[in-house]
């Protein structure tokens, strides 16, 4: 059968699945009326900082923060 | 009569000194508090000790304090962390659970708090991450860590820098949900290379039992080796594949949904076993505090007493000296 015949969109754009049911979310979140929309939308904060490690130093951590599905 | 009396009080203070070594080390800087008896007794100033039980009671607050904050904090997320189960379970089911599995790739990722005072913890889950580390060791294997909060990487950083390749901390400063772990799997997924992820946690069972618990993901490649092989995964071709995708591309959707639900609820988990031994611990502290406290009172009750009785020696012993000079 065929091999990677038809690679999705996303993919060949280097997002993972992940990020791709992330953005689906967030649209979804964003069709909400009002109350509930904000609260959902809270529901989506990110904020954590990563940093990588080079032969045993840790190189400039990297903050990612409030950036949904990317 | 006055000799009598001191003499019972100097038996009473002999062993009230022996058998509390608080009282008996105090150092000895504050010279100028202590006061020498006849007989070779020194007992301590109540100024000391009332100041020690102010900063024991202190303690036994804060540590109240915290204990109560801690047990709010975890029914917060004890109900998410059990209705969070419920995401990787489908996965287990279909793809089956492989920890003992032998990949060339391996990668090991601890999660632990970023604060302290939460008991033993983290150690536990530092020590079944070096285990994992000498298991899956060996000539053509190689192990590498991600390490998620503070207190593994200060314990990790003495002796296995060198195989660390990435550190996340701050996770726990918004309230953990979903969107956050995603991309935290996300960039594990795009900066690490591997064939299985093990992801070392702590379960919560019940506010006082958690045990180090440790998940295995594959990766996709693997999982295609694997159910060649059979077994659990050799089934995964008798399911019908819909629309135009390949069970290639299926096979890394899911690793990669898996993963990202792996961690999801690995993190509520750490959290809620987080907040149960952070109680545990402030609990055990405030009642080590109040059994201290009780110790002091006893020790500052009797200096008390040696004191007056002390003066009461002095003035009787004085108006005795002088009705004899008389």
């Amino acid at each position: 059968m065929a091999s990677s015949a038809a690679v999705p969109f996303w993919r060949t754009a280097g997002m993972t699945y992940i990020t791709y049911s992330n953005i689906c979310a967030n649209l979804v979140r964003n069709c909400l009326k009002e109350p509930f929309k904000a609260e959902a939308l809270s529901r989506e904060k990110v904020h954590f900082s990563i940093s990588k490690w080079a032969g045993g130093k840790p190189e400039k951590p990297i903050l990612r923060s409030d950036t949904p599905g990317v | 009569m006055a000799m009598a009396v001191f003499r019972r009080e100097g038996r009473r203070l002999l062993p009230s000194i022996a058998a509390r070594p608080i009282a008996a080390t105090t150092p000895s800087p504050l010279s100028s508090d202590r006061e020498e008896g006849p007989f070779g007794v020194r007992s301590i100033s109540t100024q000391v000790v009332r100041n020690r039980m102010k900063s024991v009671k202190n303690i036994q607050k804060i540590t109240k304090a915290m204990k109560m904050v801690a047990a709010s904090k975890l029914r917060a997320v004890q109900g998410r962390a059990e209705n969070s189960r419920g995401l990787w379970q489908p996965f287990t089911a279909l793809l089956g659970d492989n920890p003992s599995i032998d990949v060339k790739k391996s990668v090991v990722v601890t999660l632990s708090s970023d604060k302290g005072l939460c008991g033993g913890i983290n150690s536990t889950v530092v020590k079944v991450s070096r285990a994992l580390y000498k298991l899956n060791a060996g000539p053509e294997k190689d192990v590498k860590f991600v390490i998620v909060g503070e207190k593994a990487k200060a314990i990790m950083f003495r002796d296995s820098k060198n195989d660390i390749s990435l550190t996340v901390t701050e996770l726990n400063k918004n309230p953990l949900n979903y969107a956050q772990v995603s991309v935290l799997a996300d960039d594990i997924l795009k900066n690490v290379e591997f064939d299985a992820l093990r992801i070392v946690y702590n379960k919560f069972h019940s506010v006082v039992a958690f045990l180090p618990t440790v998940a295995t993901v594959l990766s996709p490649e693997i999982i295609e080796k694997e159910s060649e092989v059979g077994g659990k995964l050799g089934e995964l071709d008798s399911y019908e594949i819909e629309g135009g995708e390949t069970k290639g591309e299926i096979l890394q959707n899911l690793a990669e949904f898996q993963f990202s639900c792996v961690m999801f609820n690995a993190v509520l988990e750490n959290a809620c076993s987080e907040m149960g031994a952070r109680m545990s611990a402030m609990d055990s502290s405030s009642r080590n505090a109040g059994e201290m406290l009780d110790r002091l009172t006893l020790t500052y009750n009797r200096t008390r007493q040696a004191s007056i009785t002390t003066e009461l020696i002095e003035i009787i012993s004085g108006a005795s000296a002088l009705e004899a000079a008389k």
